[in-house]
Parts: C-alpha cells; structure tokens; sequence
C-alpha cells in the first residue's frame, strides 16, 4: 500500500501553502493560509484578545453548501484550539485557510463528510507549518470503518466507507491526547474503544511504556506513522530550501 | 488568570459592593469558576452557575401538534431553548423525476408490507433492502431539514439575516443523523399503485396463492403487473429557534423527533381515469410514520479551571504520564468539569465540547449512533465512557418526555 503524498509551499502568493494526495481513498486537497492578516469586518470580534481562524472548504465540482459549513465549523473549532492566536501581532487579525478539494469522489448532499475530513486536517498542519503560524502542537489523523461484520479497516476506500456500519476520525496531539473524534453510524463503546487503540497505533506507533517512564516504539519496522509523515514531509522540504547551505558546509 | 481573590468573591461579599449579576459579566470565567470549586471552608456543594449539578440537564418539555397547517410539529423547550418544528409533506411524482427509471422500481413488488399504524416494528428491519431504502432517501432527497436561527432568538443573530454558518452546520447535522440513523423509512414514504389485472386468470390467482412463488417465473409477467411507485412524499423539515440560550443542537434534534413522531402522512393512491395521485380527506385514513429507534442527542462542554489552558505556550503533560498524575491526585480539586446541556453563558466559556447521540434497542442495549467530541484534549476514553453512559440515562428521561407529548 502506497502512503498519502504532500508537497508544501508552491503557491507563492500565498503566506503558506501545501497539497496532500491520499492513494488509497483518492482525495486530493490543496490548502493555502494567510496569516496574520487584517479582517476588514471583524474589528469588533467576539474575542478580540486572540486571532479569529477562518476556514473555507472549497469542493471540486459544485459551490459550497451546508455540508462544507459543517466541516469548516469542525476544522475552526479544532484548529483554533491548536493556533496560538494570542502570540505577538495575531489578536485582532485573521488566520484565513483555504481548502480546495482537487480529486476524489465529491461529496453529496447530506452525505458524510467524515472520508475528507483527514485529508482536510492533514492539508490545513502542513499549510500552517509551511507559514509558521505559532502552534501549540501539531496532530495526526485516522480515518477508520467497521464493517458490518465488525472488522476495523483504516483508509478505507469510497466504496468501503459507503458499506461500512460505522466511520470514525480521530486525531493525536504528538503526546497522546484525543484530539478530535467524529464518530458515526451504529456502534458500541467496546467497538469504538478498540477503534481508539487502531487509530492510536496507526498514528504513533504501539507505544509500551518503560519502567523508568521512557516511551519505548514497538513495531519499529512499520512505515506508515502518520506522526511521521508530517515530519518527514517538513524535513524533506527543509533540505530543498538548505540545499544551498548543506552543500557549502 | 484568575486570582484566588476573585474566586472567592461570589460566595464572599468584598467590601467594594458588585452584585453577582455584573460580577457575572465581567469576569465571566472566574464567576462560574467559583461556583463550581467553593473555598472548601464554606461548606458548599460544587455547583453551576446556574444552580444545576455538572450532570444536570435542563428542564425539558415538548408540545406535539401545535401547527395545524403542518403534517407532523412539535415545540421543544430546553431550559430557555426553545425549537418549533413543522413537518410539511409534498408529493413527488415518480414521472417527475429525472432519472427514475421503471427498473428500479420492479425489484420491490415482492416485499408487500402494510404499514401498520403505531406498530413500532423492529423485526421486520431485516426484509426490507437497506440498499434501496437508502437509495430512495438519499439519492432522491426525500427528507429536506433546514433550520433557521435568523429569528432574533440571541442577540449575536440578526433578524431576517442570511443564515448563519451555525444556522447551515446545524441542517448539515440534522440531515447526516436523519440519513445515518435511517430513521425514516422510504417504504411509509412511497405512493405505489398496483396496475388492475385485467385477464380472466384473476379468479384463480387467489386461489393457489401458496404456489405463485413455485411458478412466478414463467407467468409472472403474463399473470400479475408488479406494482410500481407512482409518487413519493418529501418531508420538509423546518425548525425555528425561537429562543436560544446554549446547546442548539439538542433542542433542535428533540423537536425533529417529536415532529416525526407526530407526523401523518394522507392517504393517497393514483388515480387512473385521471391519471394524477389523489389523497384522502379523512383523518381517520391517515397514517403515522413508523420510525427506527428513538435516537436522542446530549451535547457536554468542558470547562478548565485554567483560563489559559488554551492559549499559553504551555508544554502540554504526555497523555500516558497525565493519566497516571491524575490517579495520584484524584482527591484534590478537579481541573475541569464536563458540563451537560451547557446554557448560553457557558457555551461562551467552553470550548472542548462533545454530543453523543444515543439509541436503546429494546432489549436495553445502548447503540451509539454519533459520537464528537472537539475543541480540546482533555476528555478521552474514560470521560467518553462516562458520557455515554450519563447519555443513556437521558434517554430514558427523553423517552418519557416525548412519549407523554
């Protein structure tokens, strides 16, 4: 199974920007973000102390409707709580992300939003990261569906995720915090508790606890941490843009 | 951010006189703090601001049938929350349709179900294709919810405004749980028809019903034209906040149930000679929905005892180490409190929230049907447990609400 895709930076008006391609449920997103930025109508913001974050979702083949306003109120919410809007020259401006949805399967009228929603919050980290907008913490994301048989699967694809009983996205502070859960469908606390410990895994990597409190990697050969690809996409950006000093040194 | 001064202001009168109502405004968050830690000299019981327990719910009422215009209402009164409901049926004529084709409707002749009024069927979840239900439902946008907040239901919601994005996040939601729950069925809302059979076989047709199955296949089409879906009805859904003090979406999710629980649909069947569909006048032919489960929404708030929790460059404790810290100190004040049914002032100091939709099955088994939770990293597996678990004890309190209405 090949791994998601992400390139940063290649808008070049834009403070930030990146685009993040998943294989296997074929989701293509490219983000952008200005930031801090002056909002001309949010002078009197309902919290004036710290930095308004605007999200827009842009679908790929319609205008944006209800559904694009529920999933740009997740993101909001969620990214808000990551940004830290009160740092020097961000109160009273805006963190404006733009997300516009390239490939992958449209989604309909009333329909989940919960297969983007990964690709979504993965595009928006890595735009954020590509304008160094000051973050508490980054996060990783799973996408995961039981299937009615009572099966887990991550990534699942399009047709998967129509079938599945229930779809569940979760998301990881780097120290182990649940972040985000959207769950939906039929399920139990049992299914959902083990759905908890795959997404777990699948975003940092069986994690034993040592006696002496060290953070001992189980399953040190697997190569599709989501924790990872973020940082592997960032270094890997980073020897592009060094490339210069690297080579002189 | 907030000084132990402060803190104990609430319960403690200062010198300088500040009633508790602008003492409310202007420090909203250490107001509500002192409420819920009490200095542990006052004897005090840890409270909301509002006189509820953390696990508190509102006051909950419901009133079906106000809207006589409508098929189905209901008024639903959390706390000063407050929903109306109206449910408007529209007949869709299957020629109407774009894409309906006459093979999609063939393949459903043989599950001949009568809708039985106010059986609440759960066996027969199994003989009806969900693949079809589905497809009617979804694909064709039998059930059309749009909620609106643009009724000067809070101050920060202009009258006669554009709906706002909470306003469209709202109908998003409410639509994706209808569809997810499958809450309606397609079957109460298909209008079939059943061609007459004009061929002289008709009399022996009812006599050797036992053996149509044997030989349907040779003489299905010459005996019997399958019946066909000659119209559909669609549910517009609306709700109007009419008042609207904290936690929208529980209100608005109750006063959908109760609405559809209220709903009749007219008799209507087509008319031949006329060729159009032609609805029944009589009350006592109309018929109720039979819906699936009884899903019930609770929405929670965290409140931090740390108003910079969020925003200082603090370094955030690991998970597994913090869990461990809190086992330790269980005893000491609590850092965070979950609070249900969060009101106006509150929703205005959270924001790690979380809403679990619950259904009981009739055996009393607890389903999930959606579970959120965002905003924040303090509730994880135990707290979500709990959660679901004070969920299902407002299921039954709503259970009983809307059964009474």
């Amino acid at each position: 199974m090949t791994g998601p895709t992400a390139s940063l930076s290649h808008l070049s008006r834009a403070d930030g920007s990146a685009s993040f391609k998943c294989p296997t449920t074929g989701y293509n997103v490219l983000g952008s973000v200005n930031a801090p930025i002056e909002l001309p109508a949010r002078r009197d913001a309902l919290k004036p102390e710290e930095a308004t974050v605007e999200v827009f979702v842009k679908p790929g083949n319609t205008t944006a409707g209800v559904g694009e306003r529920y999933v740009e109120g997740i993101l909001r919410t969620m990214l808000q709580k990551v940004i830290l809007g009160r740092e020097r020259g961000f109160p009273r401006r805006g963190v404006v992300i733009t997300l516009a949805i390239l490939g992958g399967d449209a989604v309909e009228r009333g329909d989940s939003y919960l297969t983007l929603l990964p690709a979504l919050l993965q595009t928006s980290l890595l735009t954020l990261l590509s304008a160094g907008v000051p973050m508490s913490m980054t996060f990783s994301t799973a996408l995961l569906a039981v299937t009615k048989s009572g099966d887990i699967i991550s990534d699942p694809s399009p047709v998967d995720a129509k079938t599945a009983s229930s779809l569940h996205v979760l998301a990881f502070s780097p120290k182990g915090h649940l972040l985000l859960n959207e769950s939906q469908g039929r399920f139990d606390f049992d299914t959902w508790e083990s759905v908890r410990e795959r997404a777990y895994s699948s975003c940092r990597g069986a994690v034993i606890t040592g006696s002496d409190g060290d953070i001992a990697m189980g399953e040190e050969g697997e190569d599709s941490r989501a924790e990872d690809f973020i940082r592997e996409t960032v270094e890997d950006h980073l020897h592009r843009d060094y490339a210069w000093k690297i080579d002189s040194a | 951010m907030a000084p132990p001064a402060a803190t104990a202001a609430p319960s403690v009168p200062p010198s300088l006189s500040l009633p508790p109502s602008q003492f409310a405004r202007l420090q909203p968050h250490a107001y509500l703090l002192g409420h819920l830690s009490p200095p542990s000299a006052s004897n005090q019981p840890s409270i909301r601001a509002n006189g509820r327990a953390p696990s508190q719910f509102r006051v909950t009422s419901a009133n079906a049938g106000s809207l006589t215009h409508t098929n189905g209402s209901a008024v639903v009164r959390i706390g000063d929350t407050a929903a109306v409901c109206g449910v408007r049926a529209e007949l869709l004529h299957t020629e109407d349709i774009a894409s309906w084709s006459v093979s999609q409707a063939s393949g459903s002749n043989k599950r001949r179900r009568l809708a039985d009024l106010g059986e609440k069927p759960t066996e027969e979840d199994e003989d009806e294709d969900p693949e079809e239900d589905r497809a009617h439902i979804e694909d064709l946008n039998l059930l059309v919810p749009n909620l609106s907040l643009s009724t000067g239901c809070a101050p920060g919601f202009i009258p006669g405004a554009a709906p706002s994005a909470l306003a469209q996040s709202l109908s998003h939601q409410i639509l994706s749980l209808l569809h997810s729950t499958r809450l309606v069925r397609a079957d109460d809302l298909r209008v079939w028809y059943q061609p007459p059979n004009l061929g002289p076989e008709e009399l022996e047709r009812h006599n050797d019903e036992e053996q149509m199955d044997v030989d349907a296949e040779q003489s299905a089409t010459a005996e019997e034209k399958p019946r066909e879906i000659k119209a559909f009805w669609v549910l517009y859904i609306d709700i109007m906040i009419i008042s609207l003090a904290g936690n929208p979406f529980d209100a608005a999710w109750a006063a959908v149930l109760a609405a559809l629980r209220d709903t009749k649909l007219p008799k209507a069947w087509w008319d031949v000679d006329n060729e159009t569909i032609v609805c029944s006048d009589s009350v006592a032919d109309a018929r109720k929905l039979s819906l699936r489960g009884l899903p019930v929404a609770s929405s929670y708030g965290v409140f931090e005892a740390d108003a910079a929790a969020g925003w200082r460059a603090n370094v955030i404790p690991d998970a597994v180490e913090e869990n461990a810290q809190a086992q330790k100190d269980k005893k000491g004040s609590p850092e965070r409190w979950i609070l249900a049914d969060p009101d106006g002032y509150e929703e205005g100091l959270i924001q790690e929230r979380a809403c679990v939709v619950i259904d009981k099955e009739k055996d009393g088994k607890t389903t999930i049907v959606k579970m959120e939770k965002n905003g924040g990293w303090t509730v994880d597996t135990e707290d979500l447990r709990q959660l679901v678990e004070m969920s299902a004890r407002r299921w039954d309190e709503m259970k009983r609400i809307l059964e009474q209405c």
